[in-house]
């Protein structure tokens, strides 16, 4: 499907914070609150902040593949969680043209007692496609995941493999015009980790905008366009990925110039 | 330049509005459809269970009142029938919000890696509840035409309308419930024996006149006092609701704003509560 922004900017962050707070005020049990009323007050007067993400501004166009990288904490899962409509922002301003599909975590939101065709069709409809186009790529979902007969037994007779085969084959296959992952490709034998990275190149060369976010630097380096280093939710590098992926080696290992990384295709 | 930028956001937000609203329809009719499945799934009566659970509480409870209370219906209708065209409706009250209270809080991994309209969740309860209801419906006829009451075509109006407004109120109350018991979950503990009280405060198993004679006009406070009454007249007297329903539409509207203002309010936090 074409869409109609083409070379536009498909996510623009504009100044956008994220805060949370360390101990999030939850009336959790009623008894315990009521119980320990002064307390409990002055424990949520209290509560700590905690800054995920600061003042971050970031545009993606349409097409691009951009790495996040940067180390525990930093603020990536936040960025994904944000622009995915998960968690809403503090502060600032967030615009996302068109169908993201998240690949979080794959396969939330199957349900073990009914089948995986069933459970496919409404995992295509949460992400964005409506019943009938969900039907129309059942058959395409089905061959992806390799499940066989086993699409229309109850999930919870899957393998775990299986179950994750699934959720991704929903996930590529819902005609997502932005696709967020996020380390979720360690998963499945290494057959099946192949098959997933080259649907993704192939998604990318429809010009599916993808944002990567992993601890696996070679593949930033290999497989995007761009990269953003984020460091205590603030963008501490921005550029080629390469570059990128050494100011975050020297930065945070000490590594002058990467010795590590090799040589890269 | 800023023209045209206008129009493609208006165009943009033309192309969301209408395909969102009909991915929000699916996305409620596929949830319904699964809770529809799930409730009776792998028992041995299965779907069978939808139309034999109402009817053995009516038993329970015709035995109980009928022939140990000695109730009797005022009009004179046979007290199965006077019963069950008031329990049915209630059941569909009862266990909606029952079942809607813990939804954000079940479907919480969900809630968590996925964004989609989040109302579809409670209201899914309240959708799949109304699929019973109405299967339970043939049930009341066959009984009705057994004794020679046979259902007029004031129906068609009236059965349409007492479930739209009941429909409205169940999905603000809905909304409410199951929005606050995200943050405090002894709240579907709770609803659970407040049901059952407001289950005695509403004039089912005894007829509204019994307590009208004592308390006057105070038991139309009680906003699901006038709707059941409607729902009786309609089912046992072909009447349609008249204007003394109006505590149960001004309820529907109260339940279905403070619903959406407090979704609306609370929504943001449940990322951090779930």
């Amino acid at each position: 499907m074409k869409s109609p922004y083409n070379d536009a900017e498909v996510i623009a962050l504009d100044g956008v914070s994220k805060r949370y707070f360390l101990n999030p005020q939850r009336m959790g049990e009623l008894k315990t609150a009521l119980l320990h009323l002064p307390t409990f007050l002055k424990a949520s007067r209290a509560r700590q902040e905690f800054w995920a993400l600061r003042d971050v501004s970031l545009t993606i166009r349409r097409g691009e593949a951009v790495g996040i990288v940067g180390p525990n904490g930093a603020g990536k899962s936040t960025l994904l969680r944000i622009v995915s409509r998960l968690a809403p922002l503090t502060k600032g301003k967030l615009t996302v043209r068109g169908r993201v599909s998240p690949l979080l975590e794959l396969g939330a939101g199957f349900h073990p007692q009914i089948s995986g065709r069933e459970n496919a069709i409404l995992n295509a409809v949460l992400l964005g496609l409506s019943r009938k186009e969900a039907k129309e790529k059942l058959g395409e979902i089905a061959a992806f995941s390799e499940l066989g007969d086993f699409i229309d037994q109850p999930m919870r007779t899957y393998s775990s493999g299986m179950y994750v085969r699934l959720g991704f084959a929903v996930a590529v296959h819902v005609r997502p015009e932005i696709l967020l992952v996020d380390e979720v490709l360690a998963v499945g034998d290494a057959e099946f980790q192949r098959k997933c990275f080259d649907h993704i190149e192939k998604l990318r060369q429809d010009k599916v905008t993808i944002v990567l976010v992993t601890h696996d630097l070679e593949s930033v380096k290999r497989f995007c366009d761009r990269a953003v280093l984020l460091n205590h939710g603030v963008v501490a590098a921005e550029g080629k990925p390469r570059e990128v992926v050494d100011e975050y080696l020297s930065r945070h290992f000490e590594f002058s110039a990467s010795p590590t990384s090799r040589g890269d295709s | 330049m800023a023209a045209a930028w206008t129009a493609s956001y208006r165009q943009l937000a033309e192309r969301l509005s209408l395909a969102q609203l009909a991915r929000t329809w699916d996305l409620l009719l596929l949830m319904s459809a699964r809770e529809v499945k799930l409730r009776y799934q792998e028992t041995v009566l299965g779907f069978l269970w939808t139309m034999a659970k109402p009817l053995l509480l009516a038993l329970v409870f015709a035995f109980a009142l009928n022939y140990v209370l000695r109730i009797k219906d005022p009009g004179g209708a046979p007290f199965v029938l006077f019963l069950l065209s008031a329990l049915f409706p209630w059941t569909w009250f009862q266990s909606s919000i029952q079942f809607s209270a813990a939804s954000f809080s079940n479907n919480a991994p969900l809630l968590k890696k996925v964004y989609f309209p989040r109302f579809v969740l409670p209201l899914s309860a309240v959708t799949s509840q109304l699929f019973h209801f109405v299967l339970s419906i043939p049930i009341l006829v066959v009984l009705l035409l057994a004794w020679d009451y046979v259902p007029g075509p004031q129906w068609l109006l009236g059965f349409p309308l007492l479930v739209a407004i009941q429909f409205l109120m169940l999905a603000g109350l809905a909304l409410l419930v199951a929005s606050f018991n995200v943050f405090l979950r002894d709240l579907e503990h709770l609803v659970e024996v407040l049901m059952m009280l407001w289950l005695y405060l509403t004039p089912i198993i005894y007829p509204l006149s019994a307590v009208e004679a004592r308390l006057g006009k105070v038991v139309y406070l009680n906003p699901m006092a006038s709707l059941i009454q409607a729902w009786r007249d309609l089912f046992l007297y072909d009447q349609l609701p008249g204007l003394d329903i109006w505590p149960a539409v001004a309820f529907a509207v109260v339940a279905l704003v403070a619903g959406h203002i407090v979704f609306r309010t609370l929504e943001g936090q449940f990322e951090v509560a779930l």
